[in-house]
């Protein structure tokens, strides 16, 4: 059954769900020469823990969803980035807390590419010699992830705000839990996770859509399949307070960095997820917003740099909001944060604003859809959250002032938040 | 997707991109000049003044509120550096008109908040306002000491700034700190007039119905003087390969080799070297990253990266440092492969369709579509993207093989952690 969708660009979005399970959505963009896929499981950095049918619960070490993505890019017949440089295509992934995601974009031999695309992912060949060989690839990407401070800032809050839920951890694992994983491992979780169940294909680009269902069709069913099955994974049960309301570190940087995180609880689903999603934007518009009088007295003020920013970042077994910038005085600006966030509380919302604001994130909800990448991605994630993307602009008009306020009133609770702080190392001499 | 280009005199050109292929219609504005250290910085400053307020708009909240009513249409500004040229850029973007109610009204207001914001700011006639000019300044001296934050891009910097001492190529973008805390409010503001009024400018404009939106632009792009002439790069002949190593507090060493490639854009080997540079290390398939990272296991990433104006090829990549010595020699080894002609059909092809795709993907989004003009504007030869394509389809293992040969490493650089292993002499 294939199902149209109409975008408020008015161009359409092909979805169908294959009889082996998998959804494929074909994005039709007329003119356009390059052709983008992104083929995503619905699996990431939190399921280390799962139920295999003929071995019971099992715990595999942390960075295996990202190791994962790493080793699939290699095959008997060699590495996966050569084969896609034959089409002129080029190819990559990333790994989430919650997806891995591996994806190409091509002007050329795109059928050729996409049929490459679908096996190599359901195709693992892992041996004890390239997967010791990947340890010390990925060794160096973790370390320079050390280096950067927007991951340590964001890193460590989040280790501070949650106890057990793995969000807390790094995508990747750590030095050693990679040090860890075996081919067995590796095997466990493909076998597990990348079932076309769990599993969703787009493909954006000027493409016609039954010509390529058929495609899809017929490659996909050479994937050697497990039985379909609902996976069961297990995640810790999270305390509702934080670990520490404060954490600092020293790095090799410029000026402080701040950031200060909100824990909520992780209760909406479904369109009032995405309500929330477009609920909290509203809300953090109205902080760090170039609009705002916030925002205007705290960058006057010297608090605040142009890396004044906010998100609101959730899913099924998570949701939290983190705002922060560069500043010179963490101390002085968390204080004023505190006071700002207390006195939004106590007042009403202008209507003026949000109205202002709604049109602000509609413009920019339309101008997304020239973005493949962006496009593909959203209609994946919405999926695998079953949230209602295309209810976006509906969902949009309806929010009202007292949704703001209330949003407002019950999230950004003080007594569920940490600040993480970066310092300068001290110079020596 | 071509531009049909108009010379508006005085040095003006506009250049028009008609199509309705996008949601958005985006105007981009670029003024170049020399590199200069005595005006890099004051160069800096301009989008840091700018975004604080215009005549029309006289606070960054009144701006954000004009662009948020026009459906969050974008404003930006920023200096880039292109050879020893620095270029300041101004942008624009808003969706299509087609798609919003009261369309043309509002791309028609929406271009003249642009061009306000661009080039009426706030403050008096030969002054920027001085609150706004104290408090930027700061944060420019703060963005430039942030660069720190960023380990690969700072050591790239750095290692240009030491290779390129007595060159212009060798100031940051930025300009530096000593340079940025002698500005004076009234010389920045000079400088930005006769940037308006004085220097080479060329408008870009990719959308449908653009008549309209020409017209103003060619309006608006009326008070001009006298045209500056600016100079071509500077050439440097390497005697012998030098060697410089700094220390942070770090998990991580960055490695960078910058040659010297004694041609550039307009050189008729150029192409060869881009297909040469791409073999080496721009893509997964190149010589860096399959023999240092797949084969070697000893970095993350590693590549090269060609800088065609001024013939600079820098090659990159994030390792620990007790195999810098392994890493470089294998680095080392993938260059001299590549001069003494062992390129594979495979490499070639791989490498030639990999550019012309990436070249030819450029169409599908209007601000890229605009920047890859930007190294034939400053070069003084605009080239089309099949010419561009042609060019690349043309060159054969050879050329690309000849053009390397002429690559002369100048500065190793390393940037490593405090206290840790040097790896023994370099």
């Amino acid at each position: 059954m294939v199902a149209q969708i109409k975008t408020p660009t008015g161009e359409v979005v092909y979805q169908e769900q294959l009889p082996n399970g998998l959804t494929v959505f074909v994005f039709v963009k007329p003119d356009f020469l390059k052709k983008y896929a992104v083929l995503s499981t619905n699996y990431g950095s939190i399921d280390f823990k799962f139920r295999i049918p003929e071995e019971g619960i099992v715990e595999v070490p942390l960075g295996v969803a990202h190791f994962l993505e790493h080793k699939l890019f290699e095959e008997e017949t060699g590495n996966i980035f050569t084969r896609f440089a034959r089409w002129g295509a080029s190819v990559n992934a990333f790994t989430s807390p919650t997806q891995t995601n591996y994806l190409f974009s091509t002007i050329d031999h795109w059928q050729e590419s996409l049929a490459d695309l679908i096996s190599f992912v359901g195709h693992p060949f892992f041996t004890e010699e390239n997967v010791e060989k990947e340890k010390g690839i990925i060794e160096q990407e973790l370390r320079m992830y050390e280096d950067h401070p927007e991951h340590r800032l964001h890193s460590n809050l989040l280790s501070n705000l949650y106890h057990e839920n793995p969000i807390r951890l790094d995508i990747g694992g750590t030095v050693e839990s990679i040090f860890e994983i075996t081919v067995e491992d590796l095997l466990k979780c493909h076998r597990t996770f990348y079932q076309p169940g769990n599993m969703a294909l787009a493909m954006v680009g000027d493409l016609d859509p039954e010509q390529l269902l058929s495609i899809v069709r017929q490659n996909y069913s050479q994937w050697d399949l497990n039985n379909v099955s609902e996976i069961e994974r297990f995640y810790p049960a999270e305390p509702r307070e934080v670990v520490n309301a404060w954490v600092e570190e020293r790095l090799s940087i410029a000026r402080p960095h701040y950031l200060l995180g909100f824990k909520h609880e992780p209760k909406w689903r479904g369109e009032e997820l995405l309500k929330q999603q477009i609920t909290m934007s509203l809300v953090w518009r109205l902080i760090v917003g170039r609009s705002s009088q916030i925002f205007t007295d705290l960058y006057q003020a010297d608090l605040v740099n142009d890396s004044f920013g906010a998100s609101f970042n959730s899913g099924p077994q998570f949701a939290y909001s983190v705002i922060g910038s560069e500043t010179d005085n963490p101390e002085r600006l968390d204080q004023e944060l505190r006071r700002i966030i207390q006195r939004l509380k106590e007042e009403s919302v202008s209507s003026l604003d949000i109205e202002r604001l709604k049109r602000q994130i509609y413009g920019g909800h339309l101008a997304s859809y020239d973005s493949f990448e962006y496009a593909a991605n959203r209609y994946i994630s919405h999926y695998f959250d079953q949230t209602p993307y295309h209810r976006f602009i509906p969902i949009l008009q309806s929010i009202e002032v007292k949704d703001v306020e209330q949003a407002i009133r019950d999230l950004l609770d003080f007594q569920y938040a940490t600040v993480s702080v970066l310092r300068p190392v001290e110079k020596n001499g | 997707m071509n531009f049909t280009q108009c010379n508006l005199g005085g040095g003006v050109r506009l250049h028009l991109c008609e199509t309705d292929k996008f949601k958005s219609v985006v105007c981009k504005i670029f003024i170049q000049q020399d590199l200069d250290p005595k005006y890099a910085a004051a160069t800096a400053l301009i989008p840091l003044l700018l975004r604080r307020g215009s005549q029309r708009f006289p606070t960054t909240q009144q701006i954000a509120r004009e662009l948020e009513y026009l459906y969050a249409a974008k404003f930006g500004s920023d200096v880039l550096k292109i050879g020893e040229r620095q270029v300041l850029e101004f942008y624009f973007e808003m969706v299509d008109p087609a798609l919003l109610p009261n369309g043309v009204q509002n791309i028609e207001r929406g271009l003249r908040t642009f061009w306000d914001i661009a080039s009426n700011p706030a403050g008096s006639e030969d002054a920027f306002l001085e609150k706004y000019f104290v408090q930027e300044k700061r944060n420019l001296e703060q963005e430039v000491a942030s660069l720190l934050n960023d380990k690969r891009a700072y050591a790239l910097a750095r290692s240009l700034a030491i290779m390129c001492a007595d060159e212009p190529f060798g100031i940051y973008k930025y300009g530096d700190l000593a340079s940025i805390r002698e500005l004076r409010n009234e010389e920045v503001h000079a400088h930005y007039r006769r940037l308006w009024r004085h220097y080479p400018l060329d408008i870009f404009l990719v959308g449908a119905n653009l008549d309209v939106l020409a017209n103003l632009c060619s309006q608006f792009a009326r008070e001009r003087q006298e045209l500056k002439k600016l100079k071509p790069p500077q050439t440097r002949k390497v005697k012998e390969h030098r060697l410089a190593e700094e220390k942070l507090d770090l998990q991580q060493t960055v490695l960078i080799l910058g040659y010297r490639t004694g041609c550039t854009y307009l050189d008729p080997d150029y192409y060869a070297l881009l297909v040469g540079n791409g073999i080496l290390g721009c893509f997964p398939h190149s010589k860096l990253f399959m023999n240092v990272r797949e084969r070697a296991s000893l970095a993350y990433y590693v590549n090269s990266n060609l800088e065609g104006t001024k013939g600079i090829l820098t090659i990159s990549a994030g390792i620990d440092g007790s195999k810098r010595q392994e890493t470089r020699k294998i680095i080392e080894k993938q260059l001299h492969d590549l001069q003494a002609g062992q390129i594979s059909e495979e490499e070639l092809e791989q490498t030639k369709r990999g550019l012309i795709s990436g070249i030819a993907a450029l169409n599908d989004n209007p601000a890229s579509l605009i920047n890859r003009n930007l190294i034939g504007i400053v070069n003084g030869e605009l080239r089309t993207v099949d010419q561009v394509i042609r060019a690349i389809q043309a060159v054969g293992a050879q050329d690309a093989a000849e053009a390397m040969n002429k690559v002369v490493l100048d500065t190793i650089y390393i940037l490593s952690p405090e206290g840790g292993d040097s790896g023994g002499p370099n």
